[in-house]
């Protein structure tokens, strides 16, 4: 296709081009850098990782009691992508668990554990199996240790009294028999208000003024035996060592809890991915968006990328496309009702726009499981069902056929579709 | 709030025109209460496009109400300059507009004696660079922007300062009638605790506006209303600083103001017959893009942050007509009319005031209460075009620039936000709990803008149920105030109906990252119905 006539720079070429930095994205360039491929990862922004909780939400359909029974049954959904990927889920995520472990930071939790419920900042219980190690203590059975809630001064993302009084009125099977809560002030930040989780985890990565807070929160807590639940700010770079240090400076067991956006855990998330790929001779560019495609029939050629001031040319055997659904923006609504996919311009089915939405904010809506439609090896499908272009594999949320917040699935979709299209790859790759 | 037992006039409705009676009712030393069936201004007055009128809409169509809006919009700008914003407006002859139009209005204009300065099109664009540059005419017209909740607050209080009382969340369930028909009492009910109350009474007067119909109909008489839906987009940023009408009969999408940080663009018009059916269809937003794109091509591209509708207060033509047999006065308005029950309907001691607009909100009032003193033997001359009203608690209308300022110069800057979108603090959300203890998080919207910028509520929600729970629990909020778990639940449901019907593009990833927030991160579908009243902690 013709394309403007514009100066850019051709980028070496890579064997493969990641578009889209979400959880998909990163493990699926991860485990084609270490398999050998040139791997260049490119995103238009920081991807979902930095709105969500931070744990691996596998599968948690309405009456499966793990993880692993979840993608069962999901997976014998029609059109489900657990109906093309439920295979890859256990190399998938013990992979991924592998290749976190490299850089520090830990799973606990299996597709065996089960769905455990675990406070969330508002007070409410939310399901899950497989947590960081900073947020794994909220899922371990409670015997005679009370649930102590702690705040922060000025920071106005965590509300640990209301969370207290909701979770003392929720429906809690196995949970703690005495919830509290506590407010710190921690040091240096009486008159800071506008304190967001980043900015706070930044301070707890100081060694000197991490162990002045934490004198604040020791003496915060009351006498007794306690299992203690904070912000999701403890620290960023030294977070392993910051949670310990909690621990151990409180005597007591302390778990995090993800709040409003940003979310620290997941930049933990996207820093330890981002690191395992670099690790591995791959590259990263956040702020690359993608504004154009060379095609040659069913092949994609190569992207350009617009960064700062300048146009970059990625030619590549492959190209996948992690851009992610609606909230990443890898699928755009129209006013007309009809849907597109910004990069390729995949057809994306869509209900009509009166018939987006249920009445109810807070329940799943139609439009939810719009996606890309794809075949086995997830090569993306046209509107006959035909392989749109021979080249490319749709991962992660991009896919269609999932209601993800309801189903608690996407992190293993995600990571399950990256593992198969970083495998089919290099199938292809030796084969070549 | 204890409801007194006994008045002059018990006044039903609280949005403008509500409390415009009650004001004047309490300036002529007459004892009243007004009583609203949920938050005050949160009918039509509040769901309206902000525009204070300068006549020039209705100059062609209308003249009776365009000469009204015309005086009114003096009367405002003087008693109540801190809930306007004199932004000036244009009338603008796009080539979709009639010729003739053209014409006419600049006569109509000059017959009425509305200022309407004709300006060279190199001026226009120059001031207002975004218009669509095939706009062949154009004439400066007084309009303006006007906050509608900060009017009816400063009016509210005005009244008060004289000795009337409001309560809201307060419907009215029955009368009470003598033996000769009249209205002696009028029965309500508290909408949160349930508890009933009556208030004696001389005289009811019923601003009820759409909703009149339902109040004459309790009462035994009759009353047909013919509720016009209106709906309006707001555009979240400012496409003009004036506001600019369409040089056309009123019309779907002919008008464009700006109103605070954003821009509002409205009007459909449709007949309804339930003025509590607010649903925004996807024909009104495409028919009012289309229309809006005539204006400010490219306006659909911009970033639409909700869609609304009110019902506008007007009534069956045929009912004016039927009036007007029992009535001495001739001069038939089709803009505002007073109605007096116990000539039509044996019902005595009820009138009802209908049609009209925000913008002549003073002068309905004035009018019935006109009849009404008259009935009750009170001589005091209406004196409310006299008295500026309190100003506003903030500043208003405002900038995010002045917020801003406001906000750096409180915390020095680092002042503690509870709505980052539309900076509103902690100690502005308290103010207004301080001040109304009862309030819901919809209530503290109307107060504050709390929720009102992009994110429609995404990041505020949880902050501000999680300080209504701490007001509770150290027993400063209203025992009547909602639990923060409905509150938060309704607030949500609220701002996402507005949502829906404009969610595409950016504003639908929006919508979907706040899911993903409540319902991903916070599981806020999963909170208990209510949070324990008692503190768990030991």
């Amino acid at each position: 296709m013709p394309f403007p006539m514009r100066s850019f720079e051709t980028m070496p070429r890579a064997d493969v081009v990641v578009i889209g930095a979400g959880l998909a994205g990163l493990a699926c360039a991860a485990e084609l850098a270490e398999s050998g491929a040139r791997v260049f990862l490119a995103a238009k922004g920081m991807a979902t990782t930095h709105w969500t909780h931070g744990g691996l939400d596998v599968a948690a359909p309405a009456g499966s009691l793990t993880p692993r029974v979840g993608v069962r049954v999901l997976a014998a959904e029609a059109g489900h992508p657990y109906a093309r990927v439920h295979a890859e889920v256990d190399g998938a995520v013990e992979a991924h668990r592998a290749r976190l472990g490299r850089v520090g930071h830990l799973l606990v939790g299996s597709l065996d554990s089960p769905h455990t419920p675990i406070p969330t900042a508002l007070g409410s219980l939310r399901p899950a199996s497989i947590l960081p190690s900073a947020q794994a203590a909220a899922a371990a059975p409670w015997a005679d240790d009370g649930l102590l809630l702690i705040g922060f001064a000025g920071f106005r993302d965590a509300w640990p009294a209301y969370a207290a009084r909701n979770l003392g009125a929720v429906e809690w099977p196995g949970g703690p028999r005495r919830i509290s809560h506590a407010e710190v002030v921690l040091p240096g930040l009486e008159r800071l208000k506008n304190l967001n989780a980043r900015s706070l985890a930044v301070l707890f990565d100081d060694g000197a003024w991490r162990a002045e807070a934490l004198g604040a929160i020791r003496r915060a807590v009351p006498p007794g035996a306690w299992r203690i639940g904070l912000p999701a700010v403890l620290g960023i770079a030294d977070h392993a060592r910051a949670h310990a240090d909690v621990e151990e400076a409180t005597g007591h067991r302390a778990f995090e809890i993800p709040s409003l956006p940003p979310s620290v855990p997941g930049v933990r998330l996207f820093d330890a991915l981002r690191r395992t790929i670099l690790d591995s001779g791959g590259r990263v560019q956040v702020g690359f968006d993608v504004v154009d495609v060379e095609r040659n029939g069913q092949r994609i050629v190569a992207v350009h990328t617009e960064a700062a001031a300048r146009t970059l040319r990625l030619a590549a055997d492959a190209f996948v496309l992690a851009t992610g659904g609606i909230g990443g923006t890898g699928i755009r609504g129209n006013p007309d009702g009809s849907l597109h996919e910004r990069v390729f311009g995949l057809p994306v089915e869509a209900p009509p726009r009166a018939a987006w939405f249920s009445d109810d904010p807070l329940t799943p809506h139609p439009l939810e499981s719009v996606g890309i439609r794809v075949d086995a090896e997830l090569h993306p499908l046209d509107p006959a069902g035909q392989v749109a272009y021979e080249n490319v594999r749709v991962i992660g949320s991009a896919l269609a056929g999932m209601h993800y917040l309801e189903q608690r699935c996407g992190d293993g979709v995600a990571l399950a579709s990256a593992h198969r299209a970083a495998r089919s790859l290099a199938t292809e790759r030796l084969a070549a | 709030m204890t409801l007194a037992a006994e008045v002059d006039v018990v006044v039903i409705g609280g949005g403008a025109t509500g409390a415009g009676v009650l004001r004047d009712l309490s300036m002529r030393g007459l004892r009243a209460t007004l009583v609203e069936r949920g938050d005050f201004a949160s009918g039509t007055s509040g769901r309206y496009h902000g525009l204070l009128h300068s006549g020039a809409r209705y100059v062609e169509s209308d003249p009776v109400s365009a000469r009204h809006c015309m005086e009114e919009n003096a009367v405002l700008r003087r008693i109540a300059p801190g809930t306007i914003e004199p932004t000036g407006g244009y009338f603008v002859a796009t080539p979709d507009d009639p010729d003739d139009y053209l014409e006419r209005f600049a006569a109509a204009c000059a017959a009425a004696g509305i200022e309407a300065e004709p300006i060279p099109l190199e001026a226009l664009f120059r001031a207002e660079p975004l218009l669509n540059r095939e706009i062949r005419a154009a004439y400066r017209v007084p309009d303006a922007a006007l906050e509608p909740w900060e009017l009816v607050d400063a009016t509210l209080a005005s009244a008060r300062e004289h000795g009337a009382e409001a309560h809201r969340y307060r419907p009215v369930v029955g009368f009470e009638r003598g033996a000769d028909g009249a209205i002696t009492a009028v029965h309500t009910r508290d909408a949160r605790t349930g508890e009933t109350g009556t208030i004696a009474c001389r005289a009811v007067i019923s601003a009820a506006g759409a909703w009149a119909g339902q109040v004459a109909e309790l009462a035994g008489a009759r009353l047909k209303m013919s509720p016009g839906k209106g709906s309006m987009l707001i555009l979240n940023r400012r496409l003009t600083s004036s506001v600019v009408n369409r040089l056309a009969p009123p019309g779907d999408g002919d008008i464009l103001v700006p109103v605070h940080t954003v821009c509002i663009l409205g009007t459909t018009d449709i007949t309804i017959d339930d003025p509590d059916d607010a649903r925004v269809t996807p024909d009104e937003v495409d028919a009012l893009l289309a229309d809006g794109e005539r204006l400010v091509p490219g306006l659909s591209g911009a970033r639409i942050l909700r869609a609304y509708s009110g019902s506008r207060p007007l009534y069956d033509a045929a009912e004016i007509e039927e009036a007007a047999h029992h009535e001495e006065s001739r001069e038939i308005s089709r803009a505002h009319h007073v109605i007096d029950h116990r000539a039509r309907d044996g019902v005595g001691g009820l009138w009802s005031i209908v049609g009209g607009k925000l913008t002549t909100y003073r002068l309905m009032a004035r009018d019935v209460v006109d009849a009404v003193a008259a009935a009750l033997g009170n001589e005091a001359p209406c004196r409310t075009g006299d008295e500026v009203l309190p100003a506003p608690a903030g500043s208003s209308p405002y900038w995010l620039g002045d917020r801003l300022a406001a906000v750096e110069a409180e915390g020095g800057g680092d002042a503690d936000l509870v709505c980052e979108c539309e900076l509103v603090t902690r100690r502005r959300l308290a103010a207004a709990l301080d001040e109304r203890a009862d309030s819901s998080l919809d209530d503290l919207r109307r107060t504050t803008r709390l929720g009102m910028g992009p994110c429609q509520g995404a990041f505020c929600i949880p902050r501000a149920a999680a300080m209504l729970d701490e007001r509770r629990a150290d027993g400063r909020l209203d025992p009547a105030a909602p639990d923060p778990n409905p509150a938060l639940r309704s607030f949500a449901a609220e701002r996402f109906r507005g949502t829906r019907p404009i969610a595409w593009g950016d504003q639908l990833t929006e919508l979907w990252l706040g899911a993903g927030i409540m319902r991903g991160t916070m599981a806020a579908d999963a909170l208990p119905d209510a949070v324990v009243r008692n503190d768990a902690a030991g």
